[in-house]
């Protein structure tokens, strides 16, 4: 079975459906709209559960698409897509034309926007950062607050833009509660003199080795869960800042003064998809995430026949499940381009 | 009796306050009400959602659910969109409709309000009005409000009214026909009979409580009672009652 | 603390406000105790900008207070604002001017009630048609009087006096601005900055020359609570949410308070003296307590009126320490005359005094 197929996205759902689909044969056409492959997990450091090194990562997906199957296009996206008879014709922003047999869409997810939860003061006051943040601070060894000086009190504020209403945004992000334990044990080892506080609503380790990296947090490393959404955050007269949560297991209401809070932002569909997607007219879910065409056994089968799914643009996964989504895609690509010989 | 919580479905206030609760605590966090009392908006919530009449019932019948100011802090940031204090609202309604309100110290304190601020508006067609507050009843408005009152015509009329003028201004006299409209809407919309309820109930308790009753004014024992006693323990942190004090 | 990140968030609730032919509504509260403010709303809309801005004698309370302590049921309090409704019909406004926090709270809340319980805003029409035979059309537009202060406040910039500026350091002066929950908490898309960083009164402070002081508990209730001030036994709960704000803004020595709502002006001003005589304390420089203003009251300042004839002198917190930082005249022997120059009794026992 030959064919060609256009993969937009080069992070890493990309990335691995595209070295999947040129070592079985396939053509390949990577779209990536910035100048590195990669996407978010560029910006990342370590890795849960077990706190590897992303940059491993990395380094297997690149490998994974040096590879002549695979054409790769930096700085380019989607521009506009028209279907003949069974092929696909693609332009993109810079005006390369593409002619494909299939399409995986690995557009991804964005963060959500943290300014957004006004009352956590995102981009007003100085030491509120989202978790993010905290992975380029880790990457660049600088955990110091915006005064210079090393935090002493750090909170982590679970569900930013996730489960809330008021941002619009229902679902629950999956990942972020892991996360912060992990970055929570991190932020243990580097300032072993800081108390470290998580506010959560739940603890969602729902993951492989996620519980135990919760009870290693509590147990090795001393960091505190109080079960407690995040209210409102203010800057005091001396800058620290002040937080309000209610401490639901005591009953009271609390107020905690500290150095640094990191918000766990939750994700959301990526602008890049929601650009791919109006230019192919693909299907958004409740939750603005692309909607499969089946929940069980089609999670990477859009609506339109012959474009296909890898990745976090259908929901919230982690890179595990990511590049699982993504070999999923590859098969269903190959089922489909069989059904057309056939 | 119908189930409590469906006659609570009837109030739109409930209905729209309500939806799940998943307990996060954001609306007790920032509960001006939280900090000084022994009050959390988010257990009465989660109380109230499983629908258990008896737990319903005490809290109609408790002190806990006129602990809320109504400023609607809790509305602003609960992320299932509901809000705590429009349950409180139709909890408190209720609560007068049933006659529960006269079984806690604070319950009864609607008597209080409907003969001063329900009285003011079918009187004047104000909630409140200058000539309606009686410093003796508002100490903390300090000795300017003596002074104005004592002095507010010609206070008014430098600022540019006229107390109980005609026409328009500040405190104007409000014209009979409108207060006759207000009174008619009180009818018709069921105004009238709440707060007759109000007074039915507190005339009861006032009877089980061996205190005077006068049916209107504010210079009657059981209304002295109901606008001043403070048993010191609706705050958590202040002692018990001993044996000896209760 | 990064401003610019505010800005952005002020950007993002951006509300329709009127520009003209206005139905006033009065506040019980602000009638009683702040009449200079309304007064001189009225006067600066009509004579100095020269709006339309109608006032029908025959409207009442709103009963906003007597719905907020649990007296008066939601039936009754939809058909007397249906009623007010009516009277804007009838006298061909559509445009709503409302000059209480906790009545602009209702109508707002009122209005989104009837969008989602349709059922609601006909019985109301039924009950308002049984009652006084009137009929009522929804406003198109309903603004709080503060809103359209703030609408108009580069027009007041541009007639300014003297600006909010302290003389004798030549800095601007620091404001805490204080909004009344009422006003966006319900629905922040209904008030201009929305409810976190509402903008309403820190546009008005920096249009004149001020900035705004930020502290930990700036968004937190004055206290009014309704019943919890009402009810003498309740007004423990009042006066303790009042001095949390106070100690809260305390070490940035704000030069006043400017508030938009009727009970917070109150409370704050009233509160002041309260704390004093219980406790001594002032949470003012130099033993003094800080002066607390209505908008109104403000922007009469900057536009130069006499603070007498605003009613400066009525609150309990006297003003004079702002008015000197102000570098503003004023009589001292005029503080307590009539309108007509006849000399008053002086009241004693005032803060700042």
């Amino acid at each position: 079975m030959r064919g060609e197929v256009v993969v937009i996205g080069g992070g890493t759902a990309g990335m691995e459906a595209a070295g999947q689909l040129a070592k079985t044969g396939f053509k390949v056409t990577l779209l990536e709209k910035e100048e590195v492959a990669g996407g978010h997990l560029n910006n990342w450091y370590h890795l849960f559960p077990d706190r590897r090194n992303g940059d491993e990562v990395i380094k297997y997906l690149n490998e994974h698409i040096d590879n002549d199957n695979i054409t790769i296009f930096k700085g380019n996206k989607i521009d506009s897509y028209r279907r003949v008879n069974e092929k696909f014709i693609i332009k993109t922003n810079t005006g390369i034309e593409i002619t494909a047999d299939a399409i995986i869409v690995a557009t991804g997810f964005d963060l959500f926007k943290s300014e957004r939860k006004e009352e956590y003061g995102y981009g007003i006051y100085d030491d509120v950062i989202t978790s993010a943040d905290l992975e380029m601070k880790f990457r660049s060894g600088d955990l110091k607050m915006n005064n210079g000086e090393i935090p002493g009190r750090i909170g982590f504020v679970h569900c930013v833009g996730s489960r809330d209403e008021k941002v619009g945004n229902f679902y629950c992000s999956k990942l972020c509660c892991v996360t912060a334990v992990k970055q929570a044990i991190e932020i243990r080892e580097r300032l072993p003199d800081s108390k470290v506080f998580c506010f959560y609503m739940d603890m969602r380790m729902g993951g492989a080795l996620y519980e135990e990296l919760y009870m290693e947090a509590q147990e090795k490393y001393g960091v505190n869960f109080i079960r407690g959404k995040v209210s409102e955050v203010g800057e005091s007269f001396t800058n620290t800042l002040i937080v309000k949560v209610e401490d639901t297991l005591a009953g009271r209401p609390l107020k905690i003064e500290l150095d640094m809070l990191v918000l766990m932002a939750g994700m959301e569909i990526s602008e890049g998809s929601i650009d791919a997607g109006e230019v192919m007219g693909l299907e958004t879910g409740v939750n603005r995430f692309f909607k499969s065409r089946d929940n069980h056994y089609g999670s990477n089968i859009s609506n339109i026949d012959g474009v296909f799914y890898a990745g976090t643009c259908t929901a919230p996964m982690n890179i595990t499940e990511t590049i699982s989504h993504a070999r999923a895609a590859v098969s269903d690509v190959m089922n489909y381009l069989n059904n057309l010989d056939n | 009796m119908d189930g409590l919580y469906d006659i609570l479905l009837n109030d739109i206030r409930f209905e729209e306050g309500l939806k799940a609760c998943m307990n996060c605590g954001v609306c007790t966090a920032i509960c001006p009400a939280a900090e000084f009392y022994d009050y959390d908006p988010r257990k009465i919530v989660d109380t109230v959602q499983k629908k258990d009449d008896e737990e319903i019932i005490a809290l109609l019948k408790s002190e806990t659910i006129w602990y809320c100011g109504e400023c609607m802090s809790c509305k602003t940031r609960c992320p299932r969109g509901n809000t705590p204090g429009f349950i409180i609202m139709a909890l408190r309604t209720l609560s007068q409709k049933l006659g529960y309100f006269t079984e806690s110290e604070k319950g009864r304190q609607q008597l209080a309000i409907k003969r001063t601020v329900g009285e003011n508006i079918f009187k004047y067609g104000y909630c409140a009005a200058t000539y309606a507050v009686n410093p003796k009843m508002h100490p903390e408005q300090g000795p300017i409000w003596e002074y104005i009152l004592e002095n507010s015509d010609d206070v008014f009329e430098r600022l540019g009214g006229q107390i109980n003028g005609i026409g328009t201004g500040p405190l104007r006299k409000i014209p009979q026909e409108a207060l006759d409209e207000l009174k008619k809407i009180f009818e018709v919309t069921g105004g009238t009979e709440f707060f007759d309820l109000i007074e039915k109930h507190s005339k009861i308790k006032a009877s089980e409580m061996g205190l005077q009753f006068n049916d209107e004014g504010t210079d009657n024992d059981y209304f002295v009672e109901v606008y001043t006693a403070n048993n010191g323990h609706h705050n958590i942190n202040d002692p018990k009652m001993t044996e000896d004090e209760s | 603390m990064n401003h610019e990140g505010k800005k952005r968030i002020w950007s993002d609730y951006q509300k329709e406000i009127a520009d003209d032919h206005f139905f006033y509504v009065r506040s019980c509260i602000r009638q009683s105790f702040f009449p200079g403010s309304e007064q001189f709303f009225l006067n600066f809309m009509r004579n100095i900008l020269g709006k339309d801005v109608y006032e029908n004698p025959a409207h009442t309370t709103c009963t906003g207070i007597g719905y907020h302590s649990d007296i008066v049921p939601s039936a009754t309090i939809m058909t007397v604002i249906a009623r007010h409704f009516a009277l804007m019909k009838e006298s061909g406004y559509k445009n709503i001017a409302i000059s209480c926090v906790t009545s602009f709270g209702l109508y707002t809340e009122i209005l989104e009630t009837w969008k989602h319980f349709p059922e609601e805003l006909e019985k109301t029409r039924e009950y308002l048609y049984k009652a006084t035979g009137r009929e009522f059309d929804i406003p198109e537009n309903v603004a709080h009087t503060s809103d359209i202060i703030y609408k108009f406040r580069d027009e007041i910039a541009d007639k300014a006096k003297i600006l909010l500026v302290n003389k004798k350091t030549g800095e601007p002066l620091k404001i805490v601005e204080h909004i009344g929950c009422h006003y966006a908490k319900m629905f922040p898309k209904s008030g201009v900055g929305g409810a976190e960083f509402p903008n309403v009164l820190s546009g008005m402070a920096e249009a004149w020359g001020g900035i705004v002081v930020d502290y930990p508990e700036r968004r937190h209730c004055c206290g009014f609570g309704f019943r919890q001030y009402l009810v003498q036994a309740n007004r423990g709960y009042s006066v303790s949410n009042t001095a949390k704000k106070f100690l809260s803004m305390e070490p940035y020595k704000p030069d006043m308070v400017l508030t938009n709502c009727p009970g917070c002006t109150m409370f704050m001003d009233k509160w002041q003296y309260t704390i004093h005589e219980m406790e001594g304390k002032s949470f003012g420089e130099n033993g003094e307590s800080i002066p607390v203003l209505t908008y109104e009251e403000l922007a009469g300042l900057v536009l130069g009126y006499n603070p007498w004839d605003l009613g400066l002198q009525y609150h309990m917190v006297q003003s004079e320490p702002l008015l000197k930082k102000l570098g503003i005249a004023f009589e001292k022997s005029d503080k307590y005359k009539t309108k007509d120059g006849r000399q008053m009794s002086i009241p004693k026992n005032l803060i700042n005094a």
